[in-house]
């Protein structure tokens, strides 16, 4: 008998490797190499949106979710980098 | 048919095979498309890493590439079939411009995803396993070891330059 399903099994996934990078981000030290722990972390959580909330508006939710945080990072790692001076 | 954890096991290298190739063609490791990405790369190097290698890895971080393009033409054509990844196709474009990327990589792997990931639904496969496999795809990359992961990235630019 079938117990789990594909998108229960997917969804699993997602949320074990979200709570994994989010061990891994708080673990790590530097602010700059968090991002890329971040940025594994913003993709198991657009997926799971998408498994959890099967309709069209997940796909916008997902990707505005998605770009955003992609986009706080840059403004991080930029910040880092010296701000506006080097470029915009 | 294969069942669940094999069928994903298979998407995650579909979607590994297809992100990184696209990242490659469009020449991601060669530099920071943002002075962010050169940060996140030079401090890959400090920590021991390959920084060309950094330079994709910070342009992942820094503007949504292919791996971001399949992940979400995965959740589109989940959702909605072509249409759905097609929209995710159009979201990921105006997010290249939202973080000053002016390449098409994101874009360009997004469609192809699409196009992949219905022809892997027609024999059997379900876009949820590539939606986990995606997110296993770029665990490898970003989540696990950055200074291998790097240097494996430095070593597939340097076949292609």
């Amino acid at each position: 008998m079938e117990v789990i399903t594909t998108q229960e099994i997917a969804i699993l996934i997602c949320v074990a490797i979200a709570v994994f990078s989010a061990v891994r981000v708080i673990a790590e030290r530097n602010t700059v190499r968090k991002l890329p722990f971040l940025n594994v972390l913003s993709f198991a959580v657009a997926g799971s949106l998408a498994l959890l909330l099967p309709n069209p508006l997940a796909i916008l939710a997902a990707a505005a979710y998605f770009v955003g945080t992609t986009l706080e990072s840059n403004a991080i790692a930029s910040t880092h980098a010296g701000g506006l001076k080097k470029d915009e | 048919m294969p069942g669940d954890v094999e069928s994903i096991f298979i998407a995650a290298i579909v979607s590994w095979i297809l992100f990184v190739s696209i990242d490659i063609l469009f020449g991601l490791p060669k530099t920071g498309g943002v002075s962010g990405a050169r940060e996140i790369a030079g401090e890959i190097e400090r920590e021991g890493g390959s920084l060309h290698g950094g330079y994709m890895m910070g342009n992942i971080v820094c503007s949504p590439d292919a791996s971001a393009g399949t992940l979400l033409a995965a959740c589109g054509v989940y959702i909605a079939g072509i249409p759905g990844g097609l929209a995710a196709a159009a979201l990921v474009y105006v997010g290249n411009r939202i973080c000053h990327d002016p390449g098409y990589a994101g874009t360009t792997g997004a469609l192809a995803a699409t196009f992949v990931i219905y022809g892997f639904t027609t024999i059997g496969f379900s876009a949820a396993h590539f939606i986990a496999g995606m997110v296993i795809a770029i665990l490898t990359i970003q989540g696990i070891s950055h200074i291998h992961a790097s240097r494996l990235l430095a070593r597939l630019w340097g076949w292609r330059s």
